[in-house]
């Protein structure tokens, strides 16, 4: 995919500091250190899981977004991360911190182990390899389950399961939603952080063509390499966020087709936004448990995203993060006079 | 300083260069011919992007066999294309920062290097502007500015004359004028603009067919009868 | 050591649905461009109509023409109503596009008939003959024999017919094709239409085979598509040679002690070691 497809909102900001989005981003905060109170617990744990996969899709969206990188192995990885946090935790005791790099660490690694053949490859390939990958973590998730408290390799208990160590700070389930959330605002920070610097510079240069990367000097494979390293290493996060809001992890949640659901409801919510992956995070859990208490199959579920996938690939490929922010746009020119143009 | 020795590419069956020597010292180099000449191949082979099937390429008596096509821009080999590469997503500065990023910088501070590059090539003011809201000839500065940051050896211009205006025109041969003062790089400058070349290149190398049909001081070759049948056109009698 | 056989045998089976598909997949992707990832979906599709039909107390023998009926008409209708709108976007988008018709269907089969462990049964499970002292079903050697026949008349009609040309000549540059007067959207018509009946023939067959579960059978487009990348999605020779061999491979690995339980993860491997394979030589394309 070439820059042609790349207009509009960019995560790549310019040189000078963004004060605005870092106010909004401190309002959006101190709403969310408020919103526990207001929540019954059934939905706390759901925004919980939430914080967790806003993570994971930010790992979708910045391999897209910077690369046109399509991975559909992501909630795969998610998997993986929250089995080795999981192992860490029961196994050696350790603090939860600890538990939640080691499972990003194990996920990127296993992430580049995999994906390292097709990175020297067409996209395409890359897309047909991280599905082969989703389907491979599906078998051995549903065949070796995950760690819950027992000891030998796959940590599982002959006896009650034993749920994962919050962390010091985050015991109760509002002090832990606060955790996730200040989690995922650190991951976002980390990409940030990424992108202004060289990693952001030369991905935009590969992004513009290889050609353009070879002669400024930019180790292709390297750099893509990097970028599915950290996005493996986020989507671990996330898979320990998880692992540590529920306690445990169900063996068979983890089937191919969650994984092309993030990749999906990534896109819808807007991959070329940060605030994209909140959307596709709400959209991934908050929708099917509202579809659950209005008793709606969740089938239902899946074919409303596939639906809004092909429609965003059809007609909107910035999703409905653009289209809010236009919408947005088009709202705060219209209350500041007839007299100005459109932004 | 660049040194071509029998240099051969093949395209399946078509010769894109055909046992090509040549020895290019001037601090700015003249490259044309003709369309299917191999103008671009030969600049392609020193960018790396095409493997010779014969003969060697050297830039200041290093061979370019060894260097891995990502390191020539390191090593000092730049580029400007006829297809301008800006990024678009990225600021001007951000834009040569990328290409610092990859190349040596003698210990002097970044930022610093930037600013002179932009304001080298008259792109101070605009650092911070986007790369999709420059004007077509300020991408062009954009990519020249790239190519001057970090002890460049030669920097290889593919037609950056085309489709300019008058005082855009003037302006880019003062800048290409001012290259070597500047970075100490040396200038391989492609383009069908004679006026352009006679301008600001001290010596040219005409190629026809992949191989080399004159090289010498512009005006002696212009005046060549070989290349004004080849290229530059010849009067017809009674015409 | 176990004996292989009979797992030979069902494995043959299986490599033909998994041939029939893949050829599908790659000639589908030369008329076309598009990676269809929905491949497995419709075959599942497919599947699950021919079920409800017979549960219905259709009739046995046609319930599988039904089934196949509709793979065709789903596939012809993305063909002609979904991917003309994303003609002028790049292969992944496409690809990723089939993707979500892949989950549409999904949902849907999953919504109409849920995952409830079920077992396609065709009439000719009943029949069988011996070969090699195993048993084998004439369900088994209908679909080898599908497998073989279909390859090479899709090959024969690539090479030979005029369509056939039409098709590979689409493939080459599609922009010059239409220019030169090949009509286009019909060919790729007719490209969705045979994906969509080896679509549906394989979903009904490996149903029969293995299982009939939505899940399953959608996902079984992954050792189609690791067979096309063996054939990188050009070769139709290499793209069967790899389908057998990754049937095989799975079936045999059947009853090995400690691999068996994972060898659904067969496709990947080759798939792998296949891009390993064509990366051994570094190839920059300068355009």
């Amino acid at each position: 995919m070439t820059d042609r497809s790349l207009e509009g909102v960019s995560l790549v900001a310019s040189s000078r500091l963004p004060l605005r989005e870092i106010a909004v981003g401190a309002g959006a905060l101190a709403v969310i250190y408020l919103l526990p109170s207001f929540l019954s617990d059934y939905w706390l744990r759901v925004l919980i899981s939430v914080a967790a996969l806003v993570v994971a899709s930010l790992s979708v969206s910045l391999l897209f977004a910077q690369l046109g990188m399509v991975s559909l192995a992501q909630f795969g990885l998610l998997g993986v991360g929250g089995w080795f946090a999981l192992r860490i935790s029961h196994g050696l005791g350790a603090p939860f911190e600890l538990a939640l790099v080691t499972g990003g660490a194990a996920a990127a690694l296993v992430g580049l182990v995999v994906g390292l053949p097709a990175l020297r490859m067409r996209g395409l390939y890359l897309a047909i390899i991280t599905l082969m990958m989703a389907g491979a973590i599906q078998v051995l998730i549903s065949a070796f389950g995950f760690p819950d408290g027992g000891t030998g390799i796959l940590g599982k208990s002959t006896g009650a399961r034993v749920m994962m160590a919050r962390p010091f700070l985050a015991q109760s389930d509002p002090a832990y939603f606060r955790y996730a959330v200040v989690i995922a605002a650190f991951c976002y920070l980390l990409v940030l952080a990424h992108l202004r610097g060289r990693p952001g510079r030369a991905w935009a240069m590969i992004r513009r063509g290889e050609v353009c990367a070879l002669a400024g000097g930019v180790h292709i494979v390297a750099y893509k390499v990097w970028a599915f390293a950290l996005a493996g290493f986020l989507a671990g996060i996330a898979g320990g966020l998880l692992a540590g809001g529920v306690g445990q992890l169900d063996g068979s949640a983890f089937p191919a087709s969650q994984s092309i659901m993030l990749f999906a409801l990534t896109i819808v919510g807007g991959a070329y936004s940060w605030f994209g992956p909140i959307i596709a995070g709400l959209m991934l859990r908050a929708f099917p448990a509202l579809l659950n208490e209005f008793h709606v199959d969740g089938n239902i579920a899946t074919v409303v995203f596939g639906v809004g996938l092909l429609h965003a690939l059809m007609t909107a490929p910035q999703g409905i993060a653009r289209q809010l922010a236009d919408a947005f746009w088009a709202a705060r020119n219209f209350f500041k006079g007839n007299g100005r143009n459109a932004a | 300083m660049i040194e071509i020795d029998d240099l051969t590419v093949l395209f399946g069956g078509v010769r894109g260069l055909s046992a090509l020597s040549a020895s290019l010292p001037e601090p700015v180099t003249g490259l044309v011919g003709p369309n299917g000449a191999g103008k671009t191949t030969l600049i392609n082979v020193l960018s790396g992007f095409i493997r010779p099937v014969k003969g060697s390429v050297s830039v200041d008596g290093k061979d370019l066999k060894g260097i891995p096509v990502h390191k020539r821009a390191a090593f000092g080999i730049r580029r400007t294309f006829q297809n301008e590469q800006v990024v678009e997503n990225l600021s001007a500065a951000d834009n040569v920062a990328a290409v610092l990023d990859n190349v040596p910088t003698d210990g002097q501070p970044r930022r610093a290097l930037i600013a002179r590059a932009l304001d080298f090539v008259g792109l101070g003011a605009k650092a911070s502007v986007l790369g999709r809201n420059l004007n077509a000839y300020e991408r062009r500065m954009v990519e020249i500015a790239r190519s001057t940051v970090g002890s460049p050896r030669l920097i290889m211009m593919d037609e950056p004359g085309a489709g300019l205006a008058q005082d855009e025109s003037e302006h880019l041969r003062q800048v290409i004028r001012n290259v070597h003062r500047h970075c100490g790089a040396q200038v391989l400058l492609v383009d069908h603009d004679v006026d352009l070349i006679s301008a600001t290149c001290a010596a040219t190398l005409v190629l026809d067919f992949g191989t080399s049909i004159a090289y010498g001081p512009t005006p002696d070759v212009l005046a060549n009868p070989k290349v004004r049948t080849a290229y530059l056109g010849v009067l017809e009698e009674g015409a | 050591m176990p004996d292989f056989t009979p797992f030979l045998v069902s494995g043959l089976a299986l490599a033909a649905t998994y041939v029939l598909s893949a050829v599908g997949i790659v000639v589908l992707y030369r008329a076309s461009g598009v990676v269809n990832f929905a491949q497995g979906a419709v075959g599942a599709l497919a599947a699950f109509i021919s079920w409800s039909i017979v549960e219905r107390g259709g009739p046995e023998s046609l319930s599988w023409l039904a089934g196949v009926t509709v793979a065709t008409l789903v596939s012809l209708a993305y063909g002609r109503l979904i991917a003309p709108r994303l003609v002028s976007t790049d292969p992944i988008t496409r690809a990723v596009a089939t993707l979500s018709f892949g989950l549409i269907l999904l949902g849907f089969m999953g919504y109409l008939w849920g995952e409830a462990p079920r077992r396609l049964r065709l009439p000719t499970d009943t029949m069988s003959f011996e070969l090699l002292g195993v048993r084998v079903t004439l369900t088994r050697a209908i679909a080898f024999g599908l497998g073989v026949s279909v390859t090479a008349i899709v090959m024969l009609f690539l090479a030979h017919s005029r369509m056939g040309l039409q098709m590979r000549a689409l493939a080459s540059n599609r922009e010059l094709s239409a220019m030169l007067g090949v009509r286009v959207f019909r060919i790729d018509g007719w490209a969705w239409v045979i994906s969509g009946v080896l679509a549906g023939v394989s979903g009904v067959l490996l149903a029969d085979l293995q299982r009939l579960s939505g899940q399953t059978l959608t996902f079984a487009v992954i050792p189609a598509i690791a067979a096309a990348v063996i054939g990188r999605f050009a070769s139709l020779p290499a793209t069967v040679a790899g389908a057998l061999a990754i049937g095989v491979c799975e079936a045999l690995l059947t009853p090995v002690p400690v691999i068996g339980p994972f060898r659904s993860a067969t496709p990947f491997i080759f798939a792998v070691g296949a891009m390993l394979w064509m990366q051994r030589k570094p190839v920059f394309v300068y355009r």
